[in-house]
C-alpha cells in the first residue's frame, strides 16, 4: 500500500520531483529553527508550540478520510488502475484489515513527507541556536501524537459520513463546537481534546513534569486506539452496489448549460457525476466549514480579545475568493477521466469546463456569505467592493490552480516547483489585499486605489494564464 | 491505399522500450490483427495511432491526419475500444451513449442510440449507471461507444473480451460486415481463434518490435494455425 501511495504520486510529477518536496520542508524546518530567536522576540515558545500541534492535528484530520476514499476506490472507475483497498472480494484479505493498512499507510506515508523532515530540519539548527536534540524528539513524539488524533477523528468521521450522513454532522459539529469552546474561546482547555498538546507543554523546555507528560501521551495513545477501532468496527464491509436506476439527468442538464457553447456536453456531464457521487455535500462542507472558523475567530479577535484588527467584508471577500480552491480540488476528485481519451475531448477543455462549473457552484454561497457578513457587520457600504474583490480573487485563484495544476490539483500540489509557485502566487495578492482591507476605514482612497491595483493585476493574470491552459496541457494525456 | 500509415515509431517509458522503429501500413478494408505477448507493445501502439499518446520518435499517419500533430482529427474520425472497459461511474448507459454522440456532434441521436442498445440487448440496462455494469456489459457499451458515429475505422484493443459466446459472433459477424462496405479494422487480441477466422492481414509484435507481418493466408502456410505461428515465433520455447 505505501508503495501503491508512492506511486501514485510519483507517477503524475515524476520522483525527483516529488522527494524534493521534504527536502524543502527540511530546509523550512532548519530556517525556521535559525530563525527562532527573532522569532521568540515577539511570540512565546508556548504559542509556537501551540500552533505547530494545532497544525499537526489539523495536518492529520485533512489525511485521514479514508472512508470516503475506500468507497471510492472501490466503486469509482479508476480506469486501468487499481487498488489493493479495493480487492478484499478476490484476496483473503477482510475490510477491516485492508482499511487498517490504509491507517498504517497514511499516518507513515504522511509523517515521512512533513513531519519527519520538519524535526530533521530543526535537530539541524539545534547547534546553532542550542536547542537540545532531546527536546526536539519529545516534540516530535507530541506533534506524531497531535497528527494521529487528527487522523483517527477524520477516519472516525469519513466512516460515519458512509453509513448515516446526520450521524457524521452531529460528529464533525461536535467537533467544531469542541474546537472553538476550547481553542479559541478557552471555556476549557484545549488539552481535552488534544492531550499530546499537553504532553508538549509538560517536557522541557516548557517544563519537567514527566509524570503528567507521560500520563497525557498514553491518553492521547488511548485516544488514538479507540478512535480507529471504533472506525474499523463500523466501517463497511462491502460497498456492493444495488444496481439501482437512475432517471436520466444528462439531456436536461445539457440544455440548461446549453449557452456555454463548447462546453455544454462536458459541463452537464460533470454536473451529473457531482450531484450522483455526493461531492456537491463534500465541497459544500469543505468551503464552508473553513469560511465558518475564519469568521468566528475574526470574531474573537475582535470582541472576545478586544484587538483592534479590521477584519472588514472586504478582508473577508478576498478570503472567501482565496479558499475557493478547496472547491476546485474536489471538482477534479470525482471521477476517472480515462475514458474521455476515446473521444474529441481534450485536457484544457475539461479544465474549462470545471473552471465554468466552479463560477457557477460558488458564486451563489460566497456572494450569500459575504452579504450575510456585511450585515452582521453592519458595512453595507463596503459590500459592493467586497462581492467585488471575492469575485475577482475566486476566478483568479481557480484560473491560477488550473493552470498549475490541470486535471491533477491534489497530487501536483505534492510537486514542490509547482507548489512553490501556486504558494507565490496566491500569498502576495492575499497578502496585499488584507493590508489593503485594514486601511479602509482609516485611508480611503489609498486603500481604494491599492485594491483596484491589485484587483487589475489579477483580471490581467487571470486572462494570461486562462489563456496559457492550452499550452501548458494542450499536448496531456488523460492518463499523465 | 494506405488508411494507417505507422513509420519507426519509437516509444520509451523510463527504462523499457516499448516500442522500437515500428513500421506497418494498413489498407483501407482490411481487417488488422496484431498479436503479441503481454507487455509486447499492442496497446502502446495503438495509443500512440489514436492520438492518445505520443511517440519519441517516428510518425502515425491516420486516414492521411498525422495522428501527433492533431491528435482530436484523429479522434473525431475513428472508433477506439480500449483494453480496459472503463465507461464514466455515474452516467446510466443511456447517459454515457447520448454524452458521445452530443461530443460527436451525430444528427440523429436517439435513433443512433436506440440502434446500439438494440444490437448489444442494452435496453434493460438504459437507466442502470455505468458502475453497477456487469464487466461484459460495460464491454458492450464501450462497443456501442466506438460505432455510435460510424466511422470509416475502428481501432480495438481485446474487443472480444468479457463478451459471451453469442454476442462475440454478433461482433464477428458485424465486423466483416464492416469491412465489406469499406470500414477497416484494426484490433489487437489474444484470442487468436477468433482473430484467425477474422483478420485478412497480421502482425505479430514481440519487445516492441514487429516480428513478422502479412496477410493471413501467408502467415498461416501449409495449414498452420494461428496459434503454432504465434508460439514459433514469440513462445520462447514454451
Amino acid at each position: 500500500m505505501l508503495k501503491e501511495e508512492l506511486r501514485t504520486h510519483t507517477t503524475y510529477s515524476g520522483r525527483k520531483r516529488f522527494f524534493t518536496f521534504p527536502i524543502m520542508v527540511f530546509i523550512f524546518a532548519f530556517i525556521f529553527g535559525l530563525s527562532m530567536q527573532r522569532l521568540l522576540q515577539n511570540t512565546s515558545l508556548e504559542q509556537i508550540a501551540l500552533l505547530t500541534q494545532g497544525g499537526a492535528f489539523i495536518y492529520g484530520i485533512g489525511v485521514g478520510s479514508f472512508g470516503f476514499m475506500g468507497r471510492q476506490y472501490i466503486e469509482r472507475g479508476y480506469g486501468a488502475k487499481n487498488f489493493l483497498v479495493a480487492m478484499p472480494a478476490l484476496l483473503p484479505l477482510t475490510y477491516r484489515k485492508t482499511f487498517l493498512g490504509l491507517y498504517l499507510r497514511d499516518s507513515i506515508f504522511y509523517i515521512a513527507l512533513v513531519l519527519l523532515p520538519a524535526t530533521l530540519g530543526l535537530s539541524a539548527a539545534a547547534p546553532f541556536v542550542g536547542f537540545k536534540l532531546t527536546s526536539i524528539l519529545l516534540f516530535f513524539l507530541a506533534a506524531v501524537l497531535s497528527f494521529q488524533i487528527g487522523t483517527s477523528l477524520s477516519f472516525l468521521g469519513s466512516v460515519l459520513y458512509t453509513r448515516n450522513i446526520p450521524s457524521f454532522v452531529a460528529f464533525t459539529s461536535a467537533i467544531i463546537a469542541l474546537v472553538i469552546l476550547g481553542g479559541t474561546m478557552t471555556m476549557f482547555d484545549v488539552m481535552i481534546i488534544v492531550p499530546s498538546i499537553g504532553m508538549q507543554l509538560s517536557v522541557p523546555p516548557f517544563g519537567a513534569d514527566y509524570g503528567t507528560a507521560l500520563l497525557l501521551g498514553l491518553e492521547a495513545v488511548a485516544a488514538i486506539l479507540a478512535l480507529t477501532a471504533l472506525s474499523l468496527f463500523l466501517v463497511r464491509f462491502r460497498y456492493v452496489s444495488r444496481e439501482a436506476r437512475f432517471g436520466t439527468l444528462l439531456p436536461r442538464y445539457m440544455a440548461h448549460f446549453r449557452f456555454s457553447g463548447k462546453y455544454t456536453e462536458l459541463i452537464g456531464k460533470e454536473i451529473v457525476d457531482l450531484r450522483r457521487s455526493g461531492t456537491i455535500g463534500k465541497m459544500f462542507f469543505s468551503f464552508v466549514l473553513p469560511l465558518v472558523f475564519l469568521s468566528f475567530t475574526s470574531w474573537f479577535v475582535n470582541t472576545g480579545l478586544g484587538l483592534p484588527i479590521g477584519f472588514n467584508s472586504v478582508f473577508y471577500g478576498s478570503m472567501v475568493g482565496f479558499m475557493g480552491i478547496l472547491i476546485f480540488s474536489w471538482l477534479n476528485n470525482v471521477d476517472s477521466t480515462d475514458y474521455y481519451s476515446l473521444l474529441p475531448v481534450s485536457v484544457p477543455s475539461v479544465v474549462r469546463a470545471r473552471i465554468f462549473i466552479f463560477m457557477f457552484l460558488t458564486t451563489g454561497i460566497s456572494t450569500t456569505f459575504v452579504v450575510i457578513l456585511a450585515f452582521v457587520q453592519n458595512e453595507f457600504d463596503l459590500l459592493w467592493l467586497a462581492i467585488l474583490v471575492m469575485f475577482v480573487t475566486s476566478i483568479y485563484m481557480v484560473v491560477m490552480t488550473a493552470y498549475l495544476t490541470g486535471i491533477r490539483t491534489n497530487t501536483f500540489l505534492f510537486d514542490m516547483s509547482i507548489m512553490s509557485r501556486f504558494a507565490v502566487m496566491s500569498f502576495l495578492p492575499d497578502v496585499g489585499l488584507t493590508i489593503l482591507s485594514f486601511s479602509i476605514r482609516t485611508s480611503w482612497v489609498y486603500a481604494l486605489t491599492g485594491i483596484a491595483i491589485v484587483l487589475f493585476s489579477l483580471l490581467g493574470a487571470t486572462a494570461i494564464l486562462y489563456k496559457g491552459i492550452e499550452r501548458k496541457w494542450g499536448r496531456t494525456g488523460f492518463d499523465v | 491505399m494506405a488508411v494507417i500509415n505507422a513509420v519507426s515509431l519509437s516509444k520509451r517509458f523510463g527504462r523499457k522500450q516499448a516500442l522500437d522503429n515500428v513500421s506497418l501500413d494498413v489498407n483501407g478494408g482490411d481487417l488488422f490483427g496484431l498479436f503479441g505477448p503481454n507487455g509486447a507493445g499492442k496497446t502502446t501502439l495503438l495509443r500512440i495511432m489514436t492520438g492518445q499518446l505520443e511517440q519519441d520518435s517516428g510518425q502515425a499517419v491516420i486516414l492521411g491526419i498525422d495522428a501527433k500533430k492533431d491528435p482530436m482529427e484523429v479522434k473525431r474520425r475513428v472508433g477506439i475500444v480500449p483494453e480496459v472497459e472503463s465507461p464514466p461511474t455515474y452516467l446510466t448507459s443511456y447517459e454515457y451513449l447520448y454524452f458521445v454522440a452530443k461530443v460527436r456532434k451525430i444528427p440523429d441521436v436517439e435513433g443512433s442510440i436506440e440502434r446500439w442498445f438494440d444490437f448489444f440487448d442494452l435496453r434493460d440496462a438504459r437507466d442502470t449507471i455505468c458502475r453497477d455494469l456487469s464487466k461484459g456489459m460495460r464491454q458492450k457499451l464501450m462497443l456501442a461507444s466506438a460505432f455510435i458515429h460510424e466511422p470509416k475505422l475502428l481501432f480495438m484493443d481485446e474487443p472480444f473480451i468479457n463478451l459471451d459466446p453469442i454476442f462475440q459472433r454478433k461482433l464477428r459477424e458485424y465486423l466483416l460486415g464492416y469491412v465489406k462496405n469499406g470500414g477497416t479494422v484494426f484490433m489487437c487480441s489474444h484470442i487468436l481463434e477468433i482473430a484467425e477466422r477474422l483478420c485478412t492481414r497480421a502482425a505479430i509484435i514481440s519487445d516492441g518490435r514487429i516480428i513478422k507481418s502479412g496477410q493471413m493466408s501467408d502467415l498461416l502456410k501449409n495449414g498452420a494455425r494461428l496459434e503454432e505461428v504465434f508460439m514459433g515465433l514469440v513462445g520462447k520455447g514454451e
